[in-house]
């Protein structure tokens, strides 16, 4: 059974960019120097993904203000709105305000990925994207369509933005679905969700297509997630309970979140490796992605660094190779 | 002091740093526009006494004066700006304090700053975990206190930050650790309820203690992060009770800018708050009332004081003296008993210009003046 490692959503920038990005705001920088430090620290990033032996790199996304800004700021009728709260953590979002149907910009998301990992080799990389039903959610819809009649409208772009970035050569898409679990969706809603993923992957593009829940315990959508045509599902095991995964209607690939991102307390390879064990045992899923519960940029670069050492150590406790 | 009137006023928090102070604390010399703002407040508020401190500063020698003596300025400042402004209960604006989390807990042993967590866009804030007991160096804003209570025959309240907000914005490192193998829902529940606790106990409490001991009466606990896990009510109650419990003062909450009805009942269990100091202004727009939320009091027979917010420091419209009153009435038809209502604008200011919150803040006076006499006008009727 394959595991594989890496991350699952943004990198948390590291204290020189934090203070460029701080000086930059401040008029005592330039934007190239800054722009020039991104890419130095993508680099950085892409670099450290490799050394601990992850399968797929990121470069880290360190750009990206927010999940859904370089969306905002490059689709049409958007504009970026109110600093918002992200879920229940102590960090926020600029709200985008939807006020008419929205329509892509082909390149514009392209153009936002991290430069490292593109030129990494689009093979190689995992394509993170925020997925249509935590987009139409998040959001202040002022277009006058229903939410889901904009969860599937979303899922259709995101699905032109998949199959343009399959013609580059991106093989592995996650999309980030905290709300999935956080307000699960029924009824007309649920189908919706079903509808724009069936948009995403019903198409002609081939491809690897992972749905990433976080920040609440994913049992009471399982119902949902278990009918999604993706090909793995990811829950972040600090808030599901790793017995549960049972109860997924469906056999397929798991992943696993296994390093908590609100805490710096590091976790124990062994207690993780535990854990992929049983559900190893339990659940026989054709294969894992481990990873962390969701986007490390709720810590500091340092010790989101620390913790990212757990995986390898996991994968070592198993007595695995890289898949 | 004389006795409160009905519809008494208070301020809540922070207020914008004047340019003056902020050069001025560097070490760097004025320029106009610091000039301009130091006399143009000097002239309304009057808090500048002529002496060396300001010949100093108006003479380019900050850096002499140093960021102790212009800190007493910036201090002596937000005191008379509040007393001018017309309030009961005033503070400095917390002229000295540059947030409201890495001061208290680097009065703390027990802690260790891990670096930059972004909150958004560029916008960062450091973070530390809890690695060890909590132990407290000494007890902080004593001096703070002191200097207040020394410059004003008003009702000093002071403003602290919460152990649980404290602890919300910490890594619980140390608590959690201390409970192996892994980390369930429930494990790290039980260690943040441990963390917060203990904060209170270790560091609020004789911070507290030492407050009231300084004749510090009246005092406001800040629990910024009461709103973010609204499963966690019963860790803001219980943090507040550990802290206060047995304390002989009188002490508010103040959350804002939360879903409130997700708190209750379990933050009612805070016994030893007398006061709910809330953001209710912020969510009075058009088409939406925003002290409807009072009827959740009423609904679990809560009759504590209400810190009634009624200026939305968001926004730079400058409420009328005839909306505030306006809110006071609905809110006090609400609560049934004028008496429990303190009047106050949601937040700190600080996001405001000085003159905008200034101008808030007198209107907000006349404001519950208005309201007083019509109330009056009711009961003698």
């Amino acid at each position: 059974m394959a595991l594989h490692t890496g991350l699952t959503g943004p990198f948390p920038r590291p204290e020189p960019l934090v203070q460029a990005t701080r000086d930059l705001d401040r008029g005592r920088t330039t934007p190239d120097a800054v722009d020039e430090l991104f890419d130095r620290t993508e680099r950085e990033v892409l670099a450290l993904e490799q050394r601990l032996g992850f399968d797929l790199v990121t470069g880290g996304y360190l750009r990206w203000a927010d999940l859904f800004r370089p969306f905002a700021e490059t689709w049409t009728g958007f504009t970026v709105g109110p600093v918002t709260r992200w879920f229940e953590t102590n960090t926020f979002y600029r709200q985008p305000i939807l006020h008419a149907p929205p329509e892509r910009v082909p390149g514009a998301i392209r153009d936002r990925l991290p430069a490292a990992a593109r030129a990494h080799g689009a093979r190689r990389t995992k394509v993170i994207l925020p997925g249509p039903y935590t987009f139409a959610g998040m959001l202040d819809n002022r277009s006058g369509e229903t939410r889901e009649g904009l969860t599937h409208r979303l899922g259709r772009l995101l699905a032109e933005e998949v199959k343009d970035l399959a013609h580059d050569g991106h093989a592995v898409f996650q999309f980030q679905e905290p709300l999935l679990v956080v307000d699960p969706p029924q009824g007309a809603a649920a189908e919706a969700v079903l509808a724009a993923y069936r948009s995403i992957t019903g198409g002609s593009v081939s491809a690897t297509t992972i749905v990433w829940t976080y920040f609440a315990d994913a049992l009471p959508a399982f119902p949902v997630l278990g009918r999604l045509p993706v090909t793995a599902i990811g829950v972040d095991l600090a808030e599901t309970d790793p017995s549960d995964l049972a109860k997924l209607p469906d056999r397929r690939p798991l992943g696993l979140g296994c390093l908590d991102p609100r805490t710096s307390l590091v976790e124990d390879a062994a207690d993780v490796a535990a854990i992929v064990r049983s559900v190893r045992e339990r659940i026989h899923p054709p294969s894992l992605w481990l990873g962390p519960g969701g986007p490390l940029d709720l810590l500091p670069y340092e010790a989101a660094t620390r913790k990212l050492h757990v995986l390898p150590a996991t994968r070592q406790a198993l007595g695995e190779e890289n898949a | 002091m004389s006795a409160l009137p009905l519809f008494p006023t208070q301020e809540i928090g922070s207020l914008a740093k004047p340019r003056w102070q902020l050069l001025g604390q560097r070490g760097e010399p004025w320029d106009e526009a610091a000039r301009a703002e130091f006399d143009e407040w000097d002239r309304r508020v009057g808090f500048a006494p002529e002496g060396p401190t300001v010949t100093s500063l108006r003479n380019g020698r900050s850096r002499e004066v140093g960021p102790g003596a212009v800190r007493d300025l910036g201090a002596l400042f937000g005191i008379r700006y509040f007393e001018r402004a017309g309030l009961d209960r005033v503070y400095d604006g917390e002229a000295r304090r540059v947030e409201m989390y890495e001061y208290p807990i680097r009065q703390m042993e027990g802690f260790e700053f891990l670096g930059h967590v972004r909150s958004f866009d560029n916008k960062y804030y450091l973070k530390a975990a809890g690695t060890g007991e909590i132990r407290l160096a000494r007890p902080y804003h004593v001096e703070e206190f002191d200097f207040v209570r020394s410059h004003t025959d008003r009702i000093p309240k002071l403003p602290v930050t919460g152990p649980y907000t404290l602890a919300d914005w910490s890594y619980n490192e140390y608590y959690l650790g201390r409970r192996p193998g892994w980390k369930s829902r429930k494990v790290r529940r039980d260690a943040q309820r441990e963390f917060v606790v203990e904060l209170a106990r270790r560091a609020l409490r004789p911070t507290l203690e030492a407050l009231i001991a300084r004749g510090c009466r009246v005092i406001q606990i800040d629990e910024s992060a009461a709103g973010t896990h609204p499963d966690e009510a019963d860790l803001v109650a219980e943090g507040f009770n550990a802290a206060t419990e047995g304390l002989d003062a009188e002490f508010s909450m103040h959350i804002c800018f939360s879903d409130y009805r997700s708190l209750f009942p379990a933050l009612l269990e805070a016994k030893r708050c007398k006061q709910w100091a809330w953001e209710f202004a912020n969510r009075d727009t058009e088409g939406r009332d925003g002290y409807q939320i009072l009827e959740m009091f009423k609904e679990y027979g809560d009759t504590r004081e209400i810190g009634l917010g009624v200026l939305d420091v968001h926004r730079d419209d400058i409420e009328t003296p005839q909306k505030v009153a306006e809110r006071i009435g609905r809110a006090a038809k609400i609560l049934g008993d004028p008496s429990r209502i303190w009047v106050n604008p949601d937040c700190g200011l600080r996001t405001r210009k000085l003159s905008v919150a200034y101008q808030k803040l007198t209107n907000m006076v006349e404001g519950a003046k208005i309201a007083r006499a019509e109330w009056a006008g009711r009961s003698s009727a």
